[in-house]
């Protein structure tokens, strides 16, 4: 086969700096046009997400054929992308945990075309995993249910706020699996949902502050059939314990993105109104060096997402957690240096502002990860 | 309304292919780009700053054109080149004073040893743990001397802090120090730091057979209170697995508080680790007519739970039941905080034998985590000592070089005391 007749993000041809510099200009072209519409008007950037997934920012971290397993190459590109609209940066998160679900999972029928399609964007995807997430770390209950049926699951259950989906979309999602009398089997079932399945609704949400455009619904499943080729794993719980760190690590990248977004702000300013903004505290040199060393962290932690000591695992909470610190430093910081013109509700700004808050409480928040980080630094003793 | 003069057709053709400029506003800092004009001002893309009309106001704030200025964006190096000129602004909540990681003996002897020095200076102190202050070795004697478990402490952590006024953060984990911006992140927020001490100490090792869920450690105040309400009141069986210095002296205490102990090792007799003293056939001697029954040259390959008990079973097959099982192992020190810093490691945080400094000239360390050249200190002794040293040094005092002595192990098996050197 001549390699030419492929799809460009099939060859890998593209060096990794390439590829940062095609995101890039998509993130500072196309997406910048609307990101306006994106957070103001609720406009949900499908086509800019294609071109991001055309670029390769959606393959990155993924294992050959579909991708390069280089997870610091996909956090980069996610972070080009926050920079300039942290809403889009998390569509793009959504969408990589969503192809790692995939891959983890060793099901060929979502493997080999239907990855593919959605590593290169041409098909879109979410994670409606902040539920079983907080439920793991003990913060709350799994909200779906799993009946076993003839050939599979009958999955029923609400929940809220699930991203990046819209007719024709999927997203990974975890189930209790229960009796028929609704009695827990001390199991889960992790599959993939797909939007456009009998027995899924898609209700809009009330408006949020910042992800207006993220195609955000709450999910409400009434006795959707999960077969064979819907299945992730079953039990789940080493599945996610195998996928957690890549899964919170890839998340940096929005942070590391949003931050940076707001320390140019702050230099945009610096010629006109650095002899005011020097009375300020967090000025933009030492946030970039913070910023710089912490994304060295990440970059290092990057090389082995699949390390599954618990150390390790602290330690990307903790990054994580330090990246939603520094997001929402830069971006106050960023707001008092531009003054009355980053309080424009056309500013980026303000805008950024509200994305750092993002940052701060999606799952995991803040305080849920230093939650986790308190429960598994316990030394474990008899009960 | 165009009021700028005509040109001529070379003149304008010239114009029209000049580069478009970018205007600032010095009222508020809009720019105006000669090439997205401003539409719905009126100004389709492409017109000139020149040829905008004197009527037309900024978009954001109103003003004309008058206000504007010719606007170059600055390179990013000669921003950053400016900074330095102007002078450091106090970073939030004033001086950051010493922040002391561990609750435990070193900890608090390092915070009174401070506050004997300097009674101002802000001090915080981190602890995993409630922050109680008690006296460790009394874990090892307190069923002899009939002390009940919630009666080990000797004053609460908050009384303490509120004694040598200092901020206590108790429950709360160390994750990571940041030497460059002098923080220590916790699982309580991120504390800046002038000095930081650790004090932390180190963490029974678990042997690779024993699952941590099914076994004690015995290394803490709570550790210990939990495992003395799991015995209750009754006799139990005990099985201790390392019979050193803290697998002896608790299978002493609880077999004299009526327990039935099975104490296991890999050496053929206890306290091994000190083969000059001979002491390991005095000791079962003296322990004879106590319920101890010692089985050395034994290795443990695994313990499970059976019926509501433990089994342990050895390398070489044999099976012993028991009630509560205990790892007595040994120790190690968690690398993780001088990791984060990249602190020089030697067997534990390698310290100079005078100061107590470590590789980074803000981190000073003590107590059970540090070694002097490559040799960990775990015991008791030498901590008030190195926390005067290091309270001189941060306080600027008279120094007070600590000086490393060879330790003298007093052995609580109080059935048959001992002295080990």
């Amino acid at each position: 086969m001549n390699p030419n007749d492929l799809p460009r993000e099939l060859t890998h041809e593209t060096t990794a700096d390439a590829l940062l510099a095609a995101v890039r200009t998509v993130a500072q072209g196309p997406l910048a046009a609307v990101v306006e519409a994106i957070d103001r008007e609720g406009h949900y950037p499908r086509e800019v997400l294609q071109q991001l997934g055309a670029a390769g920012a959606f393959s990155a971290h993924l294992d050959a054929p579909a991708g390069r397993a280089d997870y610091g190459l996909a956090i980069r590109a996610m972070a080009e992308v926050s920079r300039v609209c942290g809403a889009t940066g998390f569509m793009v998160w959504c969408q990589l945990v969503c192809g790692l679900y995939m891959q983890a999972s060793d099901n060929p029928a979502l493997g080999g075309a239907a990855l593919q399609a959605l590593a290169s964007g041409e098909a879109l995807g979410g994670t409606a995993m902040s539920n079983p997430m907080k439920s793991y770390a003990q913060i709350e209950s799994l909200l779906l249910k799993a009946t076993p049926v003839e050939g599979g699951h009958l999955v029923s259950g609400t929940l809220p706020w699930v991203s990046n989906l819209g007719p024709g979309h999927a997203c990974g999602a975890l189930a209790a699996v229960v009796d028929a009398q609704g009695e827990p089997l001390g199991r889960e079932l992790m599959f993939l949902l797909r939007c456009d399945a009998p027995g899924v609704e898609l209700r809009d949400c009330p408006s949020f502050s910042a992800m207006e455009g993220t195609g955000t619904y709450a999910l409400r499943l009434k006795d959707v059939f999960i077969g064979a080729n819907e299945r992730m794993a079953e039990p789940a719980k080493p599945f996610i314990a195998r996928i957690r760190a890549a899964f919170v690590l890839l998340q940096c990248g929005m942070a590391v993105g949003v931050a940076q977004g707001a320390i140019d702000s702050m230099w945009a300013v610096e010629a006109q109104l650095g002899h005011v903004n020097q009375f300020l505290e967090d000025r933009p040199d030492a946030l970039q060096a913070e910023l710089d060393a912490l994304t060295a962290r990440v970059m290092a932690l990057a090389d082995t997402p699949f390390n599954d000591s618990v150390d390790f695992f602290i330690d990307v909470l903790d990054a994580r957690a330090h990246g939603a610190e520094l997001s929402l430093r830069a971006a106050q910081s960023a707001l008092l240096h531009q003054g009355a013109r980053g309080y424009l509700m056309s500013s980026d700004v303000q805008r950024r502002v509200r994305e750092s808050h993002f940052v701060a409480i999606v799952t995991p928040a803040i305080k849920h990860l230093r939650k986790e980080i308190a429960r598994l630094s316990a030394e474990v003793m008899p009960s | 309304m165009n009021t700028a003069p005509s040109l001529s057709p070379v003149a304008a053709a010239m114009q029209a292919l000049a580069p478009y400029q970018t205007y600032l506003c010095d009222a508020c800092g809009y720019l105006y780009n000669e090439a997205d004009g401003d539409p719905d001002g009126g100004l389709p893309p492409g017109t000139r700053y020149a040829d905008i009309p004197d009527d037309w106001a900024c978009p954001l704030c109103g003003v004309t054109k008058a206000d504007f200025r010719p606007y170059t964006p600055p390179s990013l190096e000669a921003l950053r080149a400016a900074l330095p000129r102007s002078a450091p602004v106090a970073a939030r909540g004033g001086a950051a004073g010493v922040v002391i990681v561990g609750a435990g003996r070193a900890g608090w002897q390092m915070a009174e040893a401070l506050r004997a020095l300097d009674a101002k200076r802000p001090i915080t102190l981190v602890s995993q743990c409630a922050g109680d202050l008690y006296d460790k070795p009394l874990l090892s004697v307190s069923l002899a001397r009939g002390l009940a478990p919630d009666t080990l402490a000797k004053e609460s952590g908050p009384a303490a802090a509120a004694r040598l006024n200092l901020r206590l953060l108790a429950h709360t984990q160390a994750v990571r120090i940041c030497p460059d911006t002098r923080t220590l992140r916790t699982t309580r927020g991120v504390l800046r730091y002038d000095h930081l001490v650790l004090a932390h100490g180190a963490q029974a090792t678990l042997p690779p057979a024993l699952p941590a869920a099914l076994c004690w450690r015995i290394n803490h105040l709570d550790a210990y209170q939990r495992l003395r309400a799991a015995l209750g009141n009754s006799p139990k069986d005990v099985a201790i697995v390392g019979a050193g210095l803290i697998g002896s002296e608790l299978a002493n205490d609880l077999a004299l508080g009526g327990h039935r102990i099975t104490l296991l090792d890999v050496q053929a007799a206890p306290l091994a680790r000190w083969p000059a003293e001979q002491a390991g056939a005095p000791l079962l001697d003296a322990w004879k007519d106590l319920a101890i029954r010692f089985v050395g040259g034994v290795q443990v390959a695994r313990l499970e739970p059976v019926a509501g008990r433990y089994r342990l079973t050895t390398a070489c097959g044999q099976r012993f039941a028991a009630d509560q099982v205990i790892a007595a192992a040994g120790l190690q020190t968690p690398t993780r905080l001088a990791r984060s810093a990249g602190l020089a490691w030697n067997q534990g945080i390698a310290v100079d034998a005078a100061t107590l400094g470590t590789s980074d000239d803000r981190i000073h360390a003590l107590g059970d985590c540090i070694a002097v050249n490559g040799q960990p200190s775990r015991f008791i002794e030498p901590i008030a000592r190195q926390a005067r040293a290091i309270a001189a040094k941060l306080c600027d005092a008279p120094p007070a070089p600590y000086a490393p002595r060879a330790a003298v192990v007093r052995v609580k098996t109080t059935s048959h005391p001992l002295t080990l050197h």
